[in-house]
């Protein structure tokens, strides 16, 4: 068996056309990013070499502090939204008896169909001064109103709630999926026993989809560490770059400075960041799989 | 049932490489198809020009022989006042040169992403619309031909008015593009008829600004629809009270010829806190786009708006004999008098300019200024804004609007002008004031904030 | 399964939460609908959220004048299902061998592969733009797909991999036993596992290549032939004003083929499940 699944060509084969692809048009470009974060310029000319210097000036950067402060939240906040309601979604649609769960099914995912452009166009117009959310509070006397995209502080967690809010679909559909996968007979025996339908999902879909589960973890954290799209469009990183990320200081620095040698120091920071952070789930998840390998190796000792 | 779907994958894969296959690089076919003119017939000719770039043949296309040579031109086509101008250089193009087919590439609103991109690449278009910060970066890597020849045999420097001959010129005395845009001003418009029906006169002070904005706000209408998720915005409205307090506004800034901790700029970024904080401006100006802003003060939501005066046409369009423009308000009486003659905005060195690795440059050099001629022509003609680079001999098809007018009258005595950003040649100082504006006019960024992050900024 | 009467109460709260969410999700379809048929000052002023009256539809009229609309969704999608097929072929063979294939570099492979995920297209533009050029790709829809394809291959990879692991590897046994070659066994048998995997993939990978604008813009922007539909709304975007309506109109055209895709697949997602849940069981 080891050796039926070791076969070398095989492997070489299945491995190869992926692995050139990336090389060719994804990390020789991130190479070039890092080395070129070493230097000084401004995207045409002969680049000179100016050590760390950008990293220094970087680290000192006001903006710097800011970006990172908006990034955690922006990851924490998708995080938690689009968890728990992929989870509770999905779990619900998977529940024979729900009625219109499959016009459910189609609705939940529509907002990721949608290009960002037109979902931050419909929550600019919601959220706007004299918006639509802002109206209803009017007319409901409710003493909410804000301004809710230029805020220095809070806009960065309204814009969080518009990037999770549009994406919330897709790791609901991947644990439908994901759920669909797990043969039935579980859920019976669970029910044999006693279980009620939620219990029954904590105890079975959970940790089965863990890989799923630890996959939506790394998407929804990476997301939000290298986000620049919505609040290009929501706030253009105003008031102040307050809503500001490392993609959005290396967009500014490369083509608004052309500073491209500062812009990619940005960007290769946020490289290393979203590196680190899947290195960390990794390794928290690692325990798991470990002892599930171990469990594997007993029930096979034991037949 | 396994194997079917095996080999449908299989077909499929290979269908769809030939479908990849045969669009792209096979010779065209004759489509027939006239509706698109412009892009079908000038597709072999581009993919040639790119293919030979890319391999670096230096091989002549037959332009001598008389075939048509087709040009690239990277340029913005959106609304009337790109779009027009556009159309009546293609069609004058046409007639004088009959050879000459230009291939459009619409320009993004990107910060100049796409251009620096394919200079970057090398895939420059033959003609492209420089900005200030496109020159100066462009020199640098001699992506951009000096032009000083062309102009004097076209006779474009005799055309350009006395008064823009700045423009032309880069701060190394060289020609780099040719400008269409003449000198432009930001102008305060404001709505007579809303300051009329609430019996307020035109603000000369920053008191009387006050009790208009009281006022306005009382009534529910906005005093000053700003469009503050635009850099250039929030910092003209920071240089037309600068010029108030310092006559160089954020271009003695740009210069280096002032700083942010004189006097002057201190005090003009303190009343902005308080004019902020009077609520001069809607509560969420940093977030409302160009459209938004514009949108209110047209249908008269907003009392009061600050653009350039390419404005005029759109607004008198709107609003007729409703809406003027005002001299921006001062500390007192006296400054505001003098600051008649003081006017934010400015011409910023811009306009066409040429790839000298173009393979047909020196024509495309030609049809260059021809173009920028042409612009100016229909800028005068028919968007009926005399202030363009050179002299077109042209008149408008109508009379000029009653704001125009004015600004006309107004110019022999306007003595200092400052810049728009994108006239700004310190990038870093560019970009500081940008975003330190917005922050003043969201409220939440102190005027003191404001002066220490420029100054720490620029050191 | 006996539930009290609070316990049936928060029950249909629940359910009315999940429908209210739904309408939250399904809003923007019609208000982009709405949208493409109103002028600016409806859009800002009058009446942003309402149904649109009397019907702009002359902003189709122009979006449909300013470019070639067909031209443009033709190249958009053989791109697309270009990226989409290659994609997904490379994506399930690596998946495959870095899963469940045993070999010494496979945890290093994987994460290094995984690295695709976290660059920003902007940092990496001029470097790619140069490599597309150097294998004398531009010019060609290649220049496109094989960009696209690079973004989406870590992330397929990571779907494909979590889904792997969840298979049981008494199959393998079964079918080594039984003769079958690894090939055989792999397409045979674990790929049709993984069936609801790769049919969200497609969609998510379709509309990715299908919205994506920045490097199109790059890439083919000056190449009539070759542009894609995102690339429409450039004729509506002014230095200083928008025409919104005219780009709500493009949108709509861009989307709705994207959805039409979704409504397809999402039937298909429904069986391949079923398929593979039978074969499961």
């Amino acid at each position: 068996m080891k050796k039926y699944m070791g076969n070398k060509l095989a492997i070489l084969l299945f491995v190869l056309p992926a692995l050139a692809i990336f090389i060719t048009f994804d990390f020789i470009p991130i190479i070039q990013v890092f080395a070129y974060s070493f230097t000084d310029w401004n995207g045409l000319t002969i680049p000179n070499f100016t050590g760390i210097k950008n990293y220094l000036d970087l680290f000192t950067d006001r903006v710097f502090a800011t970006s990172n402060r908006n990034q955690l939240i922006f990851a924490v906040v998708i995080t938690i939204y689009q968890m728990l309601f992929a989870t509770v979604f999905a779990i619900t649609i998977s529940d024979k008896k729900m009625k219109g769960r499959k016009f459910l099914r189609v609705a939940y995912f529509i907002p990721v169909i949608l290009s960002v452009t037109v979902v931050c166009q419909l929550w600019s117009a919601v959220l706007a001064g004299d918006g639509l959310l802002n109206k209803l509070f009017e007319a409901g006397n409710f003493d909410f109103k804000q301004n809710w995209l230029g805020d220095r502080y809070k806009a960065i967690y309204v814009i969080a709630f518009v990037n999770a809010w549009q994406w919330m679909g897709y790791q609901f559909a991947l644990i439908v999926a994901g759920i669909k996968s797990i043969p039935s007979d579980y859920y019976e025996a669970a029910r044999i026993d006693g279980c009620s339908n939620v219990l029954a999902h904590l105890k079975i879909t959970i940790p089965l989809l863990a890989e799923t589960y630890k996959f939506c973890l790394i998407i929804s954290l990476t997301g939000g560490i290298k986000a620049f799209t919505e609040m290009n469009i929501l706030t253009g990183g105003g008031p102040n770059k307050s809503t500001y990320t490392l993609t959005y200081m290396m967009y500014n620095a490369a083509f608004k400075k052309s500073d491209y040698g500062y812009g990619l120091a940005a960007a290769s920071v946020m490289v290393v960041e979203c590196m680190l952070v899947m290195l960390v789930i990794n390794f928290i998840f690692r325990d798991r799989d470990q002892k599930k390998e171990e469990e594997k190796a007993r029930r096979k000792r034991r037949a | 049932m396994k194997k079917r779907i095996l080999s449908t994958l299989v077909c499929l894969t290979v269908a769809a490489t030939s479908i990849i296959g045969c669009g792209s690089k096979a010779p065209v076919e004759e489509t027939g198809k006239d509706t698109a003119a412009a892009e079908t017939t000038t597709e072999a000719k581009t993919e040639e020009k790119a293919e030979e770039k890319a391999e670096e043949n230096a091989t002549e296309t037959t332009e001598a022989s008389g075939d048509k040579v087709t040009l690239s031109i990277y340029t913005q086509y959106a609304d009337d006042d790109t779009k027009v101008p556009y159309d009546y250089a293609v069609e004058q193009l046409k007639e004088a040169y009959p050879n000459v087919e230009l291939n459009l590439i619409v320009q993004a609103q990107d910060d100049g992403q796409t251009l620096k991109t394919l200079a970057a690449t090398g895939q420059l278009p033959d003609i492209y619309q420089a900005s200030t910060d496109i020159i100066n970066t462009f020199r640098e890597s001699n992506q951009i031909m000096v032009l000083n020849e062309v102009a004097q045999s076209t006779g474009f420097l005799d055309k350009l008015y006395d008064a823009n001959k700045d423009l032309a010129y880069a701060e190394d005395g060289n020609i780099y593009a040719f400008p269409f845009s003449g000198q432009e001003y930001v102008l305060w418009y404001y709505n007579k008829a809303l300051f009329e029906e609430n019996g307020l006169e035109i603000p000369e002070t920053y008191d009387d600004l006050l009790n208009c904005i009281e006022v306005f706000k009382g009534k529910g209408i906005t005093p000053l629809a700003l469009f503050g998720q635009e850099g250039w915005n929030t910092a003209a409205a920071y240089d037309v009270i600068a010029t108030r307090y310092a006559e160089g506004g954020i271009k003695a800034l740009d210069e280096g010829k002032a700083s942010i901790t004189d006097e002057g700029y201190v005090n003009a970024a303190k009343k902005m806190e308080e004019l902020v904080a009077a609520g001069l401006y809607q509560e969420d100006a940093t977030t409302t786009n160009y459209d938004q802003a514009s949108e209110k003060f047209l249908s008269g939501e907003a009392a009061m708006f600050i653009n350039g005066q390419w404005y005029i046409e759109d607004a008198t369009k709107a609003l007729g004999d409703n809406v003027d423009w005002m001299f921006y308000p001062a500390a007192d009486a006296a400054s505001y008098e003098a600051g008649k003659a003081v006017f934010s905005g400015g011409g910023s060195a811009s306009g066409f300019a040429v790839n000298p690795d173009s393979a047909n440059a020196e024509l495309a050099a030609e049809v260059a200024e021809f173009i920028t001629e042409k612009y100016c022509e229909a800028k005068v003609m028919y968007r009926h804004n005399p202030l363009v680079a050179i002299d077109t001999g042209k008149e408008p098809d109508s009379e000029y609007p009653a704001m125009m007018k004015k600004l006309s009258d107004t110019l022999p005595s306007i003595t200092a002008t400052t810049k728009f950003t994108w006239g700004l040649t310190n990038s870093t100082f560019n970009d500081a004031i940008q975003s330190e504006s917005q922050g003043l006019v969201s409220g939440q960024f102190t005027a003191d904030e404001f002066v220490q992050d420029i100054a720490d900024t620029m050191e | 399964m006996r539930k009290d009467r609070s316990n049936k109460a928060l029950h249909y709260v629940f359910i009315a939460f999940c429908w209210i969410y739904a309408a939250f999700s399904l809003y923007p379809l019609i208000w982009m609908l709405f949208y493409s048929f109103k002028t600016n000052n409806e859009i800002f002023v009058t009446n942003p959220f309402g149904p649109p009256w009397p019907l702009h539809y002359e902003n189709y009229i122009t979006a449909w004048t300013k470019y070639d609309v067909p031209l443009y969704f033709i190249n958009s999608l053989i791109v697309s299902i270009g990226t989409v097929i290659i994609t997904i072929f490379c994506a399930l063979l690596f998946s495959y061998a870095t899963s469940r294939m045993v070999w010494k570099l496979k945890t290093f492979t994987r994460l290094f592969l995984g690295l695709g995920m976290f660059i920003p297209v902007q940092a990496i533009m001029i470097p790619v733009v140069k490599i597309v050029q150097k294998f004398g790709l531009m010019g060609t829809r290649w220049s496109l797909i094989f960009p696209y394809i690079a973004i989406n291959l870590a992330f397929a990879c990571m779907v494909y991999y979590g889904f792997f692991k969840g298979i049981p590897m008494e199959l393998e046994e079964a079918a080594c036993m039984d003769g079958a070659n690894i090939y055989q066994t792999f397409f045979m048998i674990i790929e049709p596992l993984v069936r609801p995997a790769t049919v969200t993939l497609v969609i998510y990978i379709f509309l990715n290549a299908w919205n994506e604008f920045i490097l199109a813009n790059v890439v083919v922007g000056s190449i009539p032939k070759l542009k894609t539909l995102p690339l429409g709304v450039l004729f509506f975007q002014g230095e200083f004003t928008t025409d919104w309506g005219g780009m709500g109109a493009t949108m709509v055209i861009a989307s709705f083929p994207a959805i039409i895709v979704y409504s397809i697949f999402s039937e298909q997602v429904e069986s391949a499940m079923t398929i593979g849940g039978a074969v499961k069981g």
